[in-house]
C-alpha cells in the first residue's frame, strides 16, 4: 500500500515566469526509498480545503547529480501547481511516495547508441533526467533533443541545457522549436506536426541511427511524433512515452451526502451507472454485494478477485451510504472521496447512487 | 487545444501512469491484467506436478523452468496492478491456485469460481504427456495473445508483455522438444493424440466468442486490436504447423 514520506524543500528556484524548480531532501533513513531511476516521477499529496489531492511530478535530476529535484509548471487554475509556484518555499515540507514510472531504457556503459528526446513545455523534466543520466553513464552514446516551446522566455532549463551541450561537446545537441517566435531557420518555427518531423528526419536527424526515442508532451504531440518515428522504421519497443495528462479527481465535487447512515428498510433502490448507461434496481441490504447485484442485472461491471484485494471493482458512491466488509486496496483518501470496492460493498441507505464512470 | 483522453486513445495514444487513467479504462485494464495473472498462477500451479512426473533430469529441469517463469510473469504483471492499489502481498494468498474441477466437467468459456483464470485452467492435467501437450497448445495461444497484448495502450503493461513474450515462446520450444521424444514410439504417439483431442477444443475456447461486445469496448480504449476470430485462426495455423510434423495434425 502506498506510503508517503516527508521531503524537505532545500531550495526553490524560479526557472521561468511560470515554473519553479524544487530541490528536495529525504530524511537519512528514507534515502534508499528515494533512490530513483532516470525518468521516474514522484507523487505528492496535499490537502486543499480539507480534501486530499495527489499530483505527480517527474524528477528532472540525473541519477548521478546526488539530489532529488522536480520542475513544476503552473497550469491555469490548477490547484497544486499554482500553490507550488506561489506559496511553496525553502524549508517547507512535502510528502511524496517513493519514485515510480518506467519511462527509461536500461543503460550500458559499453554501448554507443543514439537517443532522441522529444519534449514540449514541462515535458522536458523527465527527459532532462534521462539525458543527464545517459550521457554520464554511456560515455560513447549521443543524445538529440527536440524541444518545443511557445517562446524563448518559456523554455524551462534553458541554461542547464546549454551547459550540458558544452559539457558533452559533440554528444548532445538541442533543436529548439518555438511556436510564436521566428528563428533563423524556418523549420524551427511553428508547431511540431508530421511535416516538420519529416523535414527534421530529412535534414537534421538520421532516423536510422536512432536506437530509442523518449517522448513527453501533450497528447497530440505524442501521437504525431510516435507516428513519424514508426514511419521512419522504429519499433514500438523503441519508443517510450510519458504522458502528463491527469485523470485524477480534481478539486472535488464531494458526493451529495445524506449522512444519516443506516436506514431502517431491508431493501435498497440502487442506481448504477456504467459506461454512460444508468440502471435502477432493488436489492437487499444484506446477503448480496453491490457488485453481484449489478452483475445479476446483466451489467458488465468490472471485477477480478472479489476479495477486496485488487481494486478492479472500484466505483464511486454519489448518493447514499454503503459499508465495505473488507478493504485491502483503497486508501483512506479514496474512501473519503466516496470510492468503494463494490465486491465488498453493502448498502446502508434506502437509496444508493453509484457510478463506475467517475 | 487539450485533447480528450478518449480521442487520444481512439487514435492509438498510450497512457503511461495510473495518474493518466480514467475510471472505466482502469476497470477494463485491471480485469485484463487479473486475467493474465490468474491464468499464469493457475497454470504454474497445475504444471508444478509435472516437475515430479517428467522422465529424466533434463525434462524435470524444463518443467521447473516453465513453472518458475510463469510465476515470475504473474509477478511482473501483478506489480503493474500494484501501482493501481492492488495488494500485491495478499493477492496470491487468497486462493488455491492448484484447485481443479473434474476432467470431464463441461465448462463454457465464461469464468468460473472466484478468480479470473481462463476456463482451460480449471481442467486437471493427467500425467506427463498430457502436461506437455497442454503446454504446447496453450503456449501457442499465449504467444498469439501476447503478440496482441504487446500493443495495449497502457505502456507499462505493453512493456511487461513484450518482455514476457520471448520467454513464453521458449516454453513452447521446450514443450515441442518433449513432444518429439514422446511421439518417438507408437504408445507415446497414441497417448499424445488423445491429449490433443482433449485439450484442443478447450484451448480454442479460450479465444472467446466471435464478435464479442467486450472486444468493441476494449478496442475503443486501445486495449485490444485484433478480433478474437483472427487470433484464433492465427493460433490454429501455428498449431497445425507445429503438430503435423509430429504426426499429430
Ligand atoms: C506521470 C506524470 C508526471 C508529471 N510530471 C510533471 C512535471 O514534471 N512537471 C509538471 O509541471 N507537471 C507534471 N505532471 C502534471 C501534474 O501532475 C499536474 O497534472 C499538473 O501540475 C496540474 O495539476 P494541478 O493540481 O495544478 O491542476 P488541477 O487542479 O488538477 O487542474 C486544473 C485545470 O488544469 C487542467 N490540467 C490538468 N493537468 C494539466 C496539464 N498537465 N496540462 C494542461 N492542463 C492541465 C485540468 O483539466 C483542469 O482544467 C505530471 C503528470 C503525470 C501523470
Ligand atoms: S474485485 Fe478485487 S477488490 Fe473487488
Amino acid at each position: 500500500m502506498a506510503r508517503f514520506l516527508p521531503l524537505r524543500v532545500t531550495e526553490l528556484r524560479r526557472d521561468t515566469r511560470d515554473a519553479v524548480v524544487v530541490t528536495l531532501q529525504p530524511r537519512p533513513e528514507d534515502a534508499g526509498a528515494f533512490d530513483f531511476t532516470q525518468g521516474q516521477y514522484l507523487t505528492f499529496r496535499r490537502e486543499f480545503d480539507g480534501e486530499e489531492l495527489r499530483r505527480s511530478y517527474s524528477i528532472c535530476a540525473g541519477r548521478d547529480d546526488g539530489v532529488l529535484r522536480v520542475g513544476i509548471k503552473r497550469v491555469d487554475g490548477g490547484a497544486f501547481s499554482t500553490w507550488a509556484n506561489e506559496e511553496l518555499q525553502a524549508g517547507m515540507e512535502l510528502e511524496a511516495m517513493a519514485p515510480m514510472g518506467r519511462f527509461h531504457t536500461d543503460l550500458d556503459g559499453a554501448v554507443a547508441k543514439h537517443y532522441l528526446g522529444v519534449a514540449a513545455g514541462s515535458g522536458i523534466t523527465p527527459v532532462l533526467s534521462i539525458i543527464k543520466t545517459t550521457l554520464a553513464r554511456e560515455p560513447k552514446s549521443r543524445f538529440t533533443l527536440i524541444y518545443a516551446n511557445r517562446s524563448v522566455n518559456s523554455i524551462m532549463f534553458r541554461e542547464e541545457l546549454e551547459d550540458l551541450k558544452n559539457l558533452y561537446l559533440g554528444r548532445f545537441s538541442v533543436i529548439h522549436i518555438l511556436k510564436s517566435e521566428g528563428q533563423e531557420i524556418d523549420l524551427f518555427t511553428g508547431r511540431i506536426d508530421a511535416e516538420k518531423m519529416a523535414a527534421l528526419f530529412e535534414n537534421w536527424i538520421d532516423p536510422e541511427s536512432l536506437d530509442a526515442a523518449f517522448i513527453c508532451g501533450p497528447e497530440g504531440l505524442m501521437l504525431t511524433v510516435a507516428d513519424s518515428l514508426r514511419e521512419a522504421g522504429l519499433e514500438d519497443g523503441q519508443i517510450k512515452f510519458e504522458l502528463f495528462a491527469s485523470s485524477q479527481p480534481g478539486r472535488a465535487k464531494k458526493k451529495a451526502v445524506s449522512r444519516d447512515s443506516a436506514q431502517a428498510g431491508e431493501a435498497t433502490e440502487a442506481v448504477v451507472t456504467l459506461d454512460g448507461a444508468t440502471r435502477s434496481f432493488r436489492m437487499p441490504k444484506q446477503g448480496e454485494t453491490l457488485l453481484d447485484a449489478a452483475l445479476a442485472q446483466d451489467m458488465d461491471a468490472p471485477f477480478a478477485c472479489k476479495a477486496g484485494v485488487c481494486s478492479t471493482c472500484r466505483a464511486k458512491v454519489l448518493e447514499g451510504e454503503a459499508e465495505m466488509a473488507v478493504n485491502h486496496a483503497l486508501e483512506d483518501y479514496e474512501v473519503a472521496q466516496g470510492y468503494v470496492l463494490t465486491c465488498q460493498c453493502y448498502p446502508l441507505t434506502d437509496r444508493i447512487v453509484v457510478s463506475y464512470d467517475e | 487545444m487539450e485533447m480528450k483522453i478518449e480521442d487520444y486513445l481512439a487514435q492509438g495514444g498510450q497512457l503511461t501512469s495510473p495518474g493518466n487513467v480514467p475510471p472505466r479504462y482502469r476497470g477494463e485494464l485491471m480485469r485484463l491484467m487479473a486475467s493474465f495473472v490468474d491464468s499464469e498462477l493457475a497454470g504454474a500451479a497445475g504444471f508444478a506436478d509435472t516437475i515430479n512426473d517428467a522422465p529424466g533430469i533434463r525434462n524435470r529441469i524444463a518443467a521447473a523452468k516453465i513453472t518458475q517463469e510463469k510465476l515470475d510473469h504473474a509477478g511482473r504483471v501483478l506489480e503493474v496492478m500494484g501501482e493501481f492499489g492492488a495488494d500485491t502481498a495478499r493477492y496470491d494468498t487468497r486462493h488455491d491456485w492448484a484447485a481443479r474441477m473434474a476432467r470431464d466437467a463441461d465448462l463454457d468459456a465464461a469464468r468460473h469460481g472466484d478468480d479470473m483464470r481462463l476456463s482451460v485452467f480449471h481442467y486437471p492435467i493427467a500425467g506427463y504427456v498430457d502436461a506437455v501437450v497442454l503446454n504446447v497448445l496453450m503456449g501457442l495461444a499465449t504467444v498469439v495473445q501476447l503478440h496482441e497484448m504487446g500493443r495495449v495502450s497502457y505502456a507499462p503493461l505493453a512493456d511487461a508483455f513484450r518482455e514476457i513474450a520471448p520467454r513464453e515462446a521458449a516454453h513452447v520450444d521446450l514443450g515441442l522438444k518433449g513432444l518429439r521424444q514422446i511421439v518417438g514410439d507408437d504408445a507415446g504417439r497414441q497417448k499424445a493424440a488423445q491429449s490433443v483431442a482433449y485439450w484442443l477444443p478447450k484451448v480454442e475456447a479460450s479465444f472467446g466468442q466471435a464478435g464479442s461486445a467486450r472486444f468493441e469496448k476494449q478496442a475503443r480504449l486501445g486495449l485490444r486490436h485484433t478480433e478474437n476470430e483472427t487470433l484464433r485462426e492465427d493460433w490454429a495455423g501455428r498449431v497445425a504447423d507445429a503438430m503435423s510434423p509430429l504426426g499429430l495434425g
